[in-house]
């Protein structure tokens, strides 16, 4: 949380993580390149070069496709919730495996002495109408820049600077890259390399991350439709037992806004389903040693106004909630971030 | 050619600029002051560089 601003904010927790996509990430490419030896080995120094930018290549296209199923499976399954932890590291190395896979093909032109014939390349402006003989290295040069930006910027102060809507925004690129990384590989080494691996990766990456998309996505809209109007305008929750106790009910206002009412004990409290943080679904979170605690990296909220404990600062949009008849109500219009909303009941 | 120089000249103020802002501007920008390690501000460096005309825009409004 934000007290101050380090490098990197690394736990135990952060540093087994890492250690295992670092791990991960190595024997991936050394099977890769083993196994190519092994069956087929590089006739010449170009060929040995063109090895590692399928070895890199490949791994990143994985890691892409990974990072961007993380998110809905952990909305599925909450035991994938541990993956989401740290994701940014997990983009950050993507980013370094991706410029690695880039610096490849530049040495594969430069020990040819034939650079000038990649900047021809990139720059023959005739073929960018074509499909066959696209330039396809543009796109992947453009996937890089955006991975870069988001590398870039993955650090917490920048998220301070750019705001969470922002900074979630230009994060939201990783999908533009994705589809840049897709067109890469479909109008590239699928065109004249006929190894069925490779369009039977690109399938299967593509469709799990689309079919994932999805499930998650028809899940929530199915979450959304259970809010249901109270009086006055006001959301109707249900009994305040539907609500788990220190966990919550998701409700969508009108608006389409998602608020999320927690309950812990007596006390029943309403938020923006959107952390201060990295607008993680607060809402999926349990409340722990007293706060509202988000599942994504535990950023805490206090209950009673949706505060971070001090000397942290970051707080949370609220709403008015009371219990009509037995049945817990929330008001859709949102209170300023901090103000004191949560009620007792009987 | 062309775009390959407009690229350096970006990326060459981006470090001047980037440079500057994370020794003398990168607590003043913050909604709330907080501090800053020199560990933080190596890492902050590319990002600085890379959004430099929005971070350039963002310190001299901190400074009026």
């Amino acid at each position: 949380m934000s007290a101050g601003f380090r490098a990197v904010q690394w736990n135990r927790a952060k540093l087994v993580y890492d250690g295992i996509l670092l791990a991960g990430v190595v024997l991936y490419i050394g099977a890769y390149l083993a196994l190519v030896y092994w069956l087929d080995p590089p006739k010449d120094q170009p060929a040995a070069i063109d090895l590692r930018i399928r070895a890199f290549g490949t791994c990143a296209f994985f890691m892409l496709t990974v990072i961007l199923s993380i998110g809905p499976l952990a909305r599925l399954d909450r035991r994938f919730l541990p993956l989401l932890y740290n994701r940014r590291h997990f983009g950050v190395l993507t980013f370094f495996v991706v410029l690695l896979h880039a610096s490849f093909m530049v040495e594969w032109y430069a020990v040819q002495n034939a650079l000038p014939s990649l900047y021809d390349e990139l720059t023959k402006v005739p073929d960018y109408g074509k499909f066959i003989g696209f330039p396809f290295k543009a796109l992947g040069l453009v996937a890089l820049l955006i991975l870069f930006l988001m590398a870039a910027t993955s650090h917490d102060y920048w998220l301070v600077f750019l705001t969470p809507p922002v900074w979630k925004g230009l994060h939201m690129a990783l999908y533009v890259a994705y589809g840049l990384v897709v067109m890469h590989v479909a109008l590239g080494v699928m065109q004249y390399d006929h190894n069925p691996f490779i369009p039977a990766m690109l399938a299967s990456g593509f469709a799990c991350v689309t079919v994932l998309h999805l499930v998650a996505g028809w899940r929530e809209r199915a979450g959304d439709r259970a809010g249901a109007r109270g009086s006055e305008g006001w959301l109707s929750v249900g009994p305040p037992l539907s609500i788990p106790d220190k966990g919550a009910r998701i409700v969508a206002a009108p608006d389409g806004e998602r608020i999320a009412v927690f309950r812990d004990g007596t006390q029943i409290g309403a938020f923006s389903n959107l952390c201060a943080h990295q607008h993680g679904p607060i809402g999926e979170g349990r409340i722990i040693d007293g706060c509202v605690t988000c599942p994504w990296h535990g950023y805490q909220y206090r209950l009673k106004d949706g505060c971070a404990p001090p000397p942290f600062t970051e707080k949370l949009v609220t709403y008015r909630v009371r219990v009509a008849h037995g049945v817990v109500e929330v008001d859709p219009r949102p209170l300023p971030p901090g103000t004191p909303a949560a009620i007792r009941h009987e | 050619m062309i775009v390959l120089l407009a690229l350096v000249l970006y990326a060459a103020a981006g470090i001047a600029i980037a440079a500057a802002f994370l020794v003398f501007g990168v607590t003043r920008v913050l909604p709330e002051p907080a501090p800053v390690t020199l560990g933080a501000r190596i890492v902050l460096f590319p990002g600085a560089v890379a959004l430099w005309p929005y971070v350039l825009i963002r310190w001299l409004r901190s400074s009026r």
